[in-house]
């Protein structure tokens, strides 16, 4: 499956060059409750451009998830736009792929099964899917872990299947709520190194949530800084580290450690 | 695959954990039965009044194709009651959950008519309906479609809204939400429901029977007991009470189908 094809297949009328804003934010506010109600999220705005991988960070609470919700069309917003590849975002699109801080598998279903109801959600039944499927689990390193359900594997596991659900469709925009956030930190080590090792095989443009200075240094382009409620973006920093990334020279580099000064002052933890 | 690899591990200890259930319940029975057959004797109580459970046995073996003629009556029943309490119960659970409308109306309505005593319904079911197998059956029904409709609806409501979400991001279809998200959730709790409504439907039968019937093991009580045959009571009693225990065994391995229900 070559991935320009499918690009050009699912967008005939306009193609996009990579380096082009695919995901644009313009002043959008966001309230719970009605009015007078929290505010989640003031005049924010933000893009990201075609095969960037973007961390969102931010204290709990600041909206950032209400921001990756927005973007994903899961819940309304008030402002200028959101617009996702020059199009309006009211609802879930075809080309964004979302995954959760929870797995969120069907426990009846296998891996197998899981992942082909990344698919079979939407309607489609390609006449490819098993290669797909076989592809995703060797993608994913889950070879031999096919007939399993979500209770026999362990966390990490299960997240990778969460996030091969969202890549199956091959969606040119990933969207990730803390995928890593209920994982041991040593686990989490190790998928974000996956996570590196996938993104740097299928270039997406990623949105990434987290609570972790580190994660979003080592596997981002750009991070975005969030303020306290109401969420507003303080700080736009560029990742100058070479891709592709080794996991122990990206570590060890200088300017690592200095962007992670940095982003922990800012978030106002030193 | 993964499923029987885990319970050929494990094999041989739920196996010899069975014969220990069953060693242990035969003994209890025995026991029970044995005091029972001594005080009866002991306290030279009559026959008509408690029979020992020796003559109860022989009774059983002496009308089994009387007992096993009218179980076979009460059985259609209970079966014909209990699946249209299934197909209703299920179609209203599914109404009042996805319609609103329904949900104000008719809601109230189940919970309000599960209010009215049943068993003083059958006088009237029997006028309505006739001697016959209809009569019972609606009694069947009755019995047995509250808790489906309770069960079922616990069922749907209890997806997380975690999934809902994840079924929205993956643009599923509220048609492919039902199939595969909401009716899979609600199995277990459906199965529960079955649980308790199969009991019931037992009874509904019998109570059926017992206000007017020619036949079916209540009726058998009724006639056994008017002409002091309280040893054939007590066996068809046995009898009710095994059509009981065999139909919630079905619904029990039917269980094991769902068995995502603690994962």
């Amino acid at each position: 499956m070559v991935e320009s094809e499918m690009n050009t297949m699912r967008l005939p009328e306009k193609s996009v060059e990579a380096g082009d804003v695919v995901v644009s934010i313009d002043n959008i506010t966001k309230t719970y409750g009605g009015p007078g109600g929290i505010l989640a999220l003031e005049e924010t705005s933000m893009q990201i451009r075609d095969c960037e991988f973007v961390s969102l960070i931010g204290p709990s609470g600041c909206g950032k998830s209400t921001l990756l919700r927005i973007v994903g069309g899961l819940i309304p917003y008030v402002g200028d736009a959101v617009t996702v590849l020059g199009r309006k975002v009211v609802s879930p699109l075809d080309e964004i792929g979302i995954v959760f801080q929870n797995a969120n598998l069907l426990p009846w279903r296998t891996v197998v099964g899981n992942l082909r109801l990344g698919i079979e959600a939407g309607g489609a039944r390609p006449a490819d899917l098993d290669e797909r499927i076989d592809s995703m689990i060797e993608l994913l390193g889950l070879g031999g872990f096919e007939k399993r359900y979500p209770h026999e594997l362990s966390g990490g596991m299960q997240q990778r299947v969460a996030i091969g659900q969202a890549l199956i469709r091959n969606p040119r925009i990933l969207l990730m709520d803390e995928p890593f956030g209920a994982l041991d930190a040593l686990t989490r080590d190790r998928m974000n190194i996956e996570l590196l090792r996938i993104w740097e095989a299928q270039r997406k443009t990623v949105l990434l949530v987290t609570h972790s200075v580190v994660e979003s240094v080592f596997l981002s382009d750009r991070v975005l800084v969030m303020s306290e409620r109401p969420g507003r973006i303080i700080e736009d920093l560029r990742i100058d580290l070479p891709h592709p990334r080794d996991p122990k020279a990206t570590r060890a580099a200088k300017v690592f450690g200095e962007y992670v000064v940095h982003l922990t002052e800012l978030l106002g933890v030193i | 695959m993964a499923v029987q690899d885990s319970t050929a591990r494990q094999g041989p200890k739920p196996v010899l954990r069975l014969n220990r259930n069953i060693v242990d319940a035969v003994v209890f029975f025995a026991l029970l039965a044995a005091l029972w057959e001594i005080a009866v004797r002991a306290f030279e109580i009559k026959e008509y009044l408690l029979p020992t459970p020796g003559a109860i046995f022989v009774a059983f073996w002496e009308y089994r194709t009387l007992i096993w003629q009218n179980g076979l009556v009460t059985f259609e029943e209970v079966i014909i009651g209990f699946l249209a309490a299934v197909v209703i119960g299920v179609a209203i659970a599914g109404t009042i959950f996805f319609v609103p409308v329904a949900r104000r109306t008719i809601y109230p309505l189940v919970i309000a008519l599960q209010g009215v005593p049943k068993v003083a319904l059958a006088p009237l079911i029997i006028v309505w309906a006739g001697y016959g197998l209809s009569s019972k059956v609606i009694m069947v029904f009755l019995f047995a479609f509250f808790p489906i409709v309770i069960s079922t609806l616990g069922g749907l409501n209890s997806t997380t809204e975690n999934l809902s979400e994840h079924f929205r991001a993956l643009r599923a279809s509220r048609w492919f939400t039902f199939w595969r998200l909401q009716l899979p959730t609600a199995l277990p709790n459906f199965i529960d429901g079955c649980k308790v409504a199969m009991p019931l439907a037992v009874i509904g039968a019998v109570v059926g029977e017992f206000v007017g019937s020619s036949d079916g093991l209540g009726n058998l009580i009724l006639s056994a007991t008017s002409s002091a045959k309280t040893d054939l009571t007590f066996a068809t009693l046995l009898a009710v009470t095994a059509l009981s225990l065999v139909l919630y065994g079905i619904i029990e391995a039917l269980e094991r189908f769902v068995w995502w229900r603690a994962k």
